[in-house]
């Protein structure tokens, strides 16, 4: 259940961000604010070949700053590529870092940063706080509406050999600034602008049913609903629509923000699980876990679900207590469905015989401490089975 | 994560640190690391101030003084802030100042990025400090300074000073010095060493040991070990020239120590007395012969007073007019030979008195 202590102590930090067309031509300026004269600047080939990268390279150049590309990111970053940039950074004598992309290239960036600022592996920082010194400058430039890697304080990572997403969390790893520009989500295709956006919605409903919530973050995170649930569909169908993009990436925004501060909950956790295991796509594993955790937290925080469902364009108040949970559920489903996403976990290509190991890697995850209810091994494999 | 023994308790405290109430959950700044990093600089600072090399920072382009260590302008008596972007070049004696000028302007020649030169530094008073200044050009991110590092060598010349004179001492010496290495083996010889003993240059002898070059009898095969043992010698013997050609010498020998006692070379110091050896040799022999003289006169006087005595015993017997001649003779005969016989005795007290003057007389 959730504390009801309202006076128990919370934190809230909210990062440098600047909002709006343009953004990203800002790169060049804040680097040189920061007295960087060379910079890694961390990518991947489809951010790349999208142009974006380039565009921040002219910023940079305008700027009379040098840099280095670091491109060799995949989905779910591996700890071996953040090594690699690491490596990179120091053969380039970089002294700080621009990354352009989705969550991948600014979780990589992030752990590059605090790499090369403690020089241990990206393994050694796991865990809440293990960051002793704060990495390098890192201004982001993101490139889709999802992640809010740009303004959080996480950063996962995937160990290959263990074949684990690990969770890394401190404050230092919050990047310097984040420059919000709406146009780079134009390039983003469909799958990827509704799972991103997924991600981002699951953010804001895990944030406010967090059991760290705080009404600083459930401001933002209802906010966040709202504007994702509007929004989301139309830029989906409409790529170019700059204005739905840029309601996204403020959606977002406001969701990265109430979750940077009040965590994550179940559906993170059990996500981390599916990527570190059998590497699948983030946004989508939310998508698909999000109504069925959202249904088992339910009695923990009912009027918060109700909330969503509310913003999800249901009415709760017109049913009974049961009625409301399966309705959360519904919302969600139904939401995910408008959106194109159909797949259930067997679509996604898990075994049944994967499901204990998923559910016990999901259990350490650190996102699970803050869930609003107290799972057990065989809760989450009932929920892992129900989205099967 | 690792896996925990109590999920329910780990998940309060990770809770806890998530929401950002942990010891060391706090905004990224690197406000702490520069205040280490300033302490840092400040010990090194510190460091560099302690040291009795006076260190410059120049700036590479202006050759402006950009910084210095305390040691740098205490040592030259000015105030910190007297040197700072004053012309580094201003401080070197008129000497050597076109060689650094020559040395900046130089400066993108990367056969150029440090050397080493010897200079007088001016201190405040006027006065000229010499000192041996390595400069270097180093660079920090896109700024191009000079280090210049000045050793005062003051100490160090008159060391050097000092060194030349013994060394001229040395190789003026009319005694000839052989200076070798605790194994034996000769490092030095002075040019009377090698004129003594008939070699070219100290590296024609510089294999071989140094029992070679002497002929001490039975002692000479173990001269370095009487010499190790002793610490010292002092005597006379033979000295074997390069053709092998023996010659009498004096020699005293001694092993030179550190501070902490320990060897670090042996010393021989040499004489040619082949001329005063030769000239003992005429002496013993001249005194010789007038012993042999003096014996042979002792000799001689018995040899005519023994006939005398008959003569006269027979004389004395017979009645002849010639009787009073011939004792009158072989008085006067006897009184000549009773001359003899005292001059004989004091011979003697000559002898003695030579003996005493002399030791070499009787050898």
């Amino acid at each position: 259940m959730l504390p009801t202590d309202e006076l128990e102590l919370k934190k809230f930090f909210v990062p440098e961000f600047i909002l709006g067309r343009g953004a990203l031509e800002l790169a060049g300026r804040y680097a040189r604010n920061f007295s960087l004269r060379k910079v890694l600047l961390v990518t991947d080939a489809g951010v790349k070949q999208a142009g974006w990268a380039d565009r921040v390279c002219t910023s940079l150049n305008e700027a009379d700053i040098s840099y280095e590309i670091f491109d060799r990111v995949s989905p779910n970053p591996r700890a071996g590529e953040v090594m690699a940039g690491a490596e990179a950074y120091h053969a380039a004598e970089c002294q700080g870092i621009v990354a352009v992309g989705g969550g991948s290239p600014i979780d990589c960036a992030k752990g590059i940063g605090i790499v090369t600022s403690n020089r241990r592996h990206i393994l050694a920082f796991e865990g809440v706080d293990r960051v002793q010194m704060p990495a390098p400058p890192l201004v982001c430039v993101p490139t889709t509406a999802g992640s809010s890697a740009d303004v959080s304080q996480f950063a996962i990572i995937t160990d290959e050999d263990e074949r684990r997403k690990i969770a890394i969390i401190s404050k230092t790893l919050v990047p310097d600034i984040s420059l919000l520009d709406p146009l780079p989500l134009t390039s983003m295709d469909a799958t990827l602008t509704v799972d991103t956006g997924m991600d981002a919605l699951c953010h804001a409903v895990e944030a406010y049913v967090s059991n760290a919530s705080s009404p600083i973050t459930d401001l933002h995170a209802l906010e966040a609903i709202r504007l994702i649930a509007a929004a989301l569909p139309e830029a989906a169908r409409a790529p170019d629509d700059l204005q739905a993009r840029y309601l996204t990436m403020l959606g977002s925004l406001y969701a990265g923000l109430a979750f940077s501060n009040a965590s994550l909950g179940a559906v993170h956790a059990m996500a981390h699980s599916l990527g570190g295991l059998l590497d699948l796509a983030h946004g989508r594993c939310n998508a698909v876990l999000l109504e069925h955790v959202a249904g088992y937290n339910y009695a923990a925080a009912p009027d918060r679900f109700d909330a969503i469902t509310r913003l999800l364009g249901q009415q709760p108040e017109e049913l009974s207590g049961n009625e409301r949970q399966a309705a959360i559920t519904r919302a969600v489903a139904g939401f995910r469905r408008s959106l194109g996403i159909d797949a259930s976990l067997a679509d996604l290509g898990v075994e049944p015989g994967d499901l204990p190991a998923l559910a016990e890697r999901a259990l350490s995850d650190p996102c699970m401490a803050t869930n609003p209810r107290r799972p057990n091994q065989k809760d989450i494999e009932e929920i892992y089975a129900s989205a099967f | 994560m690792h896996r925990r023994s109590d999920p329910e308790q780990d998940w309060d405290t990770l809770r806890r640190r998530i929401i950002g109430l942990g010891e060391r959950s706090i905004h990224k700044s690197y406000y702490p690391e520069l205040q280490s990093r300033l302490a840092e600089l400040e010990r090194f600072r510190a460091i560099l101030d302690q040291t009795n090399d006076a260190i410059f920072l120049i700036d590479a382009w202006t050759g402006l003084l950009v910084d210095a260590n305390e040691s740098a302008w205490v040592q030259l008596g000015y105030k910190r802030g007297d040197l700072m972007q004053t012309p580094f070049c201003n401080l070197i004696a008129p000497e050597k100042r076109i060689w650094f000028l020559d040395f900046f302007a130089a400066g993108k020649n990367p056969s150029r990025r440090q050397q080493a030169v010897t200079a007088g530094l001016l201190a405040a008073g006027g006065t000229e400090v010499p000192v041996e200044v390595t400069i270097r050009f180093v660079t920090f991110g896109e700024e191009q300074y000079a280090v210049a590092v000045a050793r005062d060598i003051t100490e160090r010349m008159r060391a050097e000073e000092e060194l030349r004179i013994k060394e001229s001492a040395l190789e003026s010496s009319t005694n000839g010095i052989l200076i070798a290495d605790v194994e034996g083996y000769p490092i030095y010889a002075n040019p009377a060493f090698l004129q003594m003993f008939a070699f070219a240059s100290v590296d024609a002898l510089s294999d071989r040991p140094v029992a070679e070059f002497f002929d001490c009898g039975r002692a000479g095969a173990n001269l370095l070990e009487r010499l190790v043992a002793t610490g010292s010698l002092i005597g006379e013997g033979l000295g074997r020239r390069s053709d092998g050609l023996l010659f009498n010498i004096q020699i005293s020998g001694s092993i030179v120590r550190n501070d902490a006692g320990d060897p670090l070379c042996m010393m021989f110091i040499c004489m040619d007395i082949t001329e005063r050896k030769a000239a003992e040799r005429i002496q013993r022999e001249a005194y010789e012969q007038l012993r042999r003289n003096i014996e042979q006169f002792a000799i001689l006087g018995d040899h005519i007073r023994n006939p005398l005595q008959v003569i006269v015993g027979l004389a004395e017997m017979i009645e002849d007019p010639l009787t009073a001649t011939i004792l009158s003779q072989s008085r006067r005969i006897d009184g000549i030979i009773t001359e003899l016989d005292r001059g004989w005795v004091e011979s003697e007290s000559v002898r003695r008195y030579l003996k005493r003057r002399e030791p070499v007389a009787e050898e």
